[in-house]
């Protein structure tokens, strides 16, 4: 396994070694179920149509506003809901339509960690019964050798080994999402979803958690999908990063010198959106007007056409191509890829 | 598990719960109920112990005895006597007077028959009258006629007074009649006259039993029933309601059917039908008692298990989105396994609310059942009593109706604090 904590840019694809995880066209809609027969009304069109693909060792972002579909992908890629359309390798296998018991040895392969601290853990389970329970279920460690793997990975994790009887309530938020680690560690996974892990913490608490999951990650050789809505924590902690918007992948690019780098007009926005923490370094704000169009009823064309200041008449009929630009950086925009490539040219 | 329960005692519910007063009281009322309906049982068990082992017969110990299946059925002193001792008007206790003087003189006007002696006869007779642990003085036949024919003229005279309850001088008379006619039994003492006045503390009813014996015999009968429906009735309304909403599909689509369905029904009709459809079958035999109650248990246990089931289907529902769910989902466990372990335990609170309320509503609908005479049959209940108690109230006689009604009274109340402590000390935004 590689252990390199960074490959910047994303190298091309070696052809020996598939991707971890590549996904393909993957499409949820969620029914919204109503009238007198209680059938699908309308379809929330949360992930449409996204093709990503995440290398061992490798730390990808996924940022964008709330409800653009990030969650629902982290929760797609290691089936925690079934997708509508699309397909799911990962490591060389299909697992798109495997059943519940067939995922189950890949689950000890990909784990998950949630945003809120205070309800991803059973309230009536202590520290230790929840990693117990994981560890045994997937017979990581042998019995007599289960209390010592528990404390170590108490230990690791940053809590004291003393607190491992108390319940979660007794915890505070940053505590508590040091134990939704552990258990997402526990059964040794190479893949981990971190879905926006620090967002519900204080600014302090972020930086611990960021680099307790750094650390981590070096010395596990993790692979990340980092979910995110702050771009600041995705290019501190991220090898790459894909900006959603409204269900779709606008922009892949790496985070070495993002701003330099930002070629979709959404990630630009995005970018300048965060405070500059630097009082004397004005800059004029690009600030996005309208509301993001429902996900209910998305327009035809480019779904940020109803916001984008370089919207064309293109961009209302067809929904522009994904074009790569350089290495590690791929954009979906008829206003940036024209000059580029032409659009006929496809 | 001692882990457990002590933990349980120092969470912050029963923190809550114990600072509550009224709660504790009414715990500890409940508690005392639970007591004697176990009482009771166990006597009953031990009775039937002994009865086929000849190990001990339990009847020897009149204190343990005292309230037994047998005990509720047993005539204990004249019909509809006011309890407290009350004196009823002075006609009605020159009745009782009149009563007790017919009984022996039937005994005494008996002849010779077959090769019988007549003596042998009427001592016979006489050893069978009783009126609980009340007897026929024990002596010789002769000098008990005699004293039995005096006491009888000093009757006369008073009954030839044109109104009773008018003639002041009546009284002192009636008064001495009573001492006379008490002085041609004996009186038990000790422990067996404790428990006699026990007995009448609240009266009789129409057949000389014990209304006190009877309504606190009741515990037991509602205690019995409000256990097993609202176990059974809670267990069965969780897991299905838990099964519906976790696994949706049609499992949920069948559940909520059902319960609609059944709901849309008017309880009580619907414990009519399915009670009465018992009638004439095993469960509806005589001999039988002890199948007596099953009858109830089934209808109230098919009619009563909608409550829970809706309020843990929603509550399921909800945490079914929880990430701790998702994060178990996540770790591979079966859908089984997250449901009983992360699920359920989870809406124990709420279990333990429905289980109080149902508790009560069980009583209730025992009572309301066994007036209608869909209830229990045979034996004693509170609604038995209050149903035997309509004639008596016509006629102004309120002792069986009021026991009966004041004992489910108190135990219904206490359900009712302790269900809203509950309520409290488990809900996290109550402060208190």
């Amino acid at each position: 396994m590689s252990a390199a904590p960074g490959i910047q840019p994303a190298p091309a694809p070696t052809p020996n070694s598939p991707p971890l995880l590549d996904v393909r066209d993957l499409v949820k809609h969620f029914p919204v179920r109503g009238g007198v027969l209680n059938t699908a009304q309308a379809k929330v069109h949360a992930v449409n149509g996204v093709s990503l693909e995440v290398r061992r060792g490798e730390v990808v972002g996924v940022v964008g506003e709330s409800g653009c579909g990030k969650s629902t992908l982290g929760k797609l890629v290691i089936r925690l809901i079934e997708p509508t359309r699309g397909t799911l390798l990962y490591a060389g296998r299909d697992i798109t339509r495997l059943s519940h018991s067939e995922l189950m040895p890949l689950r000890r392969r990909m784990q998950i960690i949630f945003q809120d601290p205070y309800s991803s853990l059973n309230p009536r389970l202590t520290v230790a019964g929840l990693l117990k329970e994981a560890v045994r279920f997937h017979r990581v460690v042998p019995e007599r050798e289960l209390d010592g793997y528990i404390d170590a990975l108490i230990a690791r994790v940053g809590l004291r080994t003393e607190s491992k009887g108390k319940f979660p309530h007794e915890f505070s938020g940053g505590q508590r999402q040091r134990i939704g680690i552990a258990r997402a560690l526990a059964v040794r996974p190479e893949f981990l979803v971190a879905d926006e892990p620090v967002s519900a913490l204080d600014v302090s608490i972020q930086a611990q958690v960021l680099n307790l999951m750094m650390e981590l990650k070096a010395e596990l050789g993790l692979t990340l999908l980092f979910i995110s809505h702050d771009l600041k924590v995705v290019e501190h902690f991220c090898d790459r990063v894909l900006v959603m918007y409204l269900g779709h992948i606008v922009e892949t690019l790496p985070c070495e010198n993002l701003h330099a780098r930002a070629r979709h007009p959404y990630t630009r926005a995005l970018l300048g959106a965060n405070p500059v923490d630097d009082p004397d370094d004005r800059r004029p704000l690009t600030v996005l007007r309208g509301e993001v169009p429902s996900p209910l009823n998305p327009p035809p064309g480019c779904p940020f056409v109803t916001r984008c200041p370089l919207a064309m008449e293109v961009c209302r009929e067809k929904m522009p191509p994904t074009e790569s630009h350089g290495p590690g950086q791929a954009v979906a925009c008829w206003a940036v890829n024209e000059p580029v490539v032409p659009a006929s040219s496809r | 598990m001692l882990t457990g329960l002590k933990r349980a005692w120092e969470s912050r519910a029963a923190r809550k719960f114990r600072r509550n007063r009224m709660a504790v009281a009414a715990l500890a009322v409940i508690a005392l109920y639970l007591a004697v309906g176990l009482w009771v049982l166990s006597v009953d068990g031990l009775k039937a112990l002994g009865d086929s082992t000849g190990w001990w017969n339990v009847r020897s110990a009149p204190l343990v005895d005292a309230l037994s299946t047998e005990q509720a059925g047993a005539v204990v002193g004249p019909l509809e006597e006011p309890g407290f001792g009350i004196k009823p008007r002075p006609e009605e206790r020159l009745t009782a007077v009149k009563a007790r003087l017919d009984d022996l003189g039937k005994a005494f006007r008996l002849r010779a028959r077959g090769g019988e002696d007549r003596e042998a006869r009427i001592r016979a007779a006489l050893a069978e009258i009783n009126y609980g642990a009340v007897r026929v003085a024990d002596r010789p036949v002769e000098e008990l006629r005699a004293q039995w024919e005096a006491v009888k003229r000093q009757y006369d005279t008073i009954a030839e007074s044109p109104n009773l309850d008018r003639d002041p001088a009546a009284l002192p008379a009636l008064r001495d009649l009573e001492a006379a006619t008490a002085a041609l039994f004996t009186e038990p003492g000790g422990v067996r006259g404790f428990l006699q006045d026990f007995r009448l503390s609240l009266g009789t009813d129409r057949q000389g039993r014990s209304i006190m014996v009877k309504a606190v015999y009741s515990i037991k009968v509602a205690i019995q029933i409000g256990l097993v429906v609202a176990i059974v009735a809670t267990l069965l309304g969780a897991l299905l309601g838990a099964a519906g909403a976790f696994f949706g599909g049609w499992v949920d689509y069948f559940v909520v059917w059902l319960y609609s369905t059944l709901s849309s029904l008017p309880d009580l009709v619907l414990l009519g039908v399915l009670v009465f459809m018992f009638t004439g079958s095993v469960f509806d035999d005589v001999n039988r008692p002890y199948l007596s109650l099953v009858p109830l248990y089934v209808a109230m246990c098919l009619t009563f298990w909608i409550g829970p089931c809706r309020i843990i289907r929603g509550e399921v529902l909800k945490i079914k989105e929880l990430e701790y769910v998702q994060a178990a989902t996540a770790i591979g466990f079966s859908r089984l396994y997250v449901l009983i372990r992360h699920a359920l335990p989870n809406t124990l609170h709420l279990m333990f609310i429905n289980f109080s309320l149902l508790f009560i509503a069980a009583i209730k609908n025992e009572v309301v059942l066994s007036f209608l005479g869909l209830g229990v049959k045979s034996g004693t209940s509170w609604g038995l009593m209050i149903q035997e108690s309509t004639q008596q109230v016509i006629n102004g006689f309120y002792w069986q109706i009021g026991a009966a009604t004041a004992f489910m009274f108190v135990l219904v109340l206490a359900f009712n604090i302790l269900s809203d402590a509950l309520q409290d000390a488990f809900d996290p935004k109550h402060v208190g």
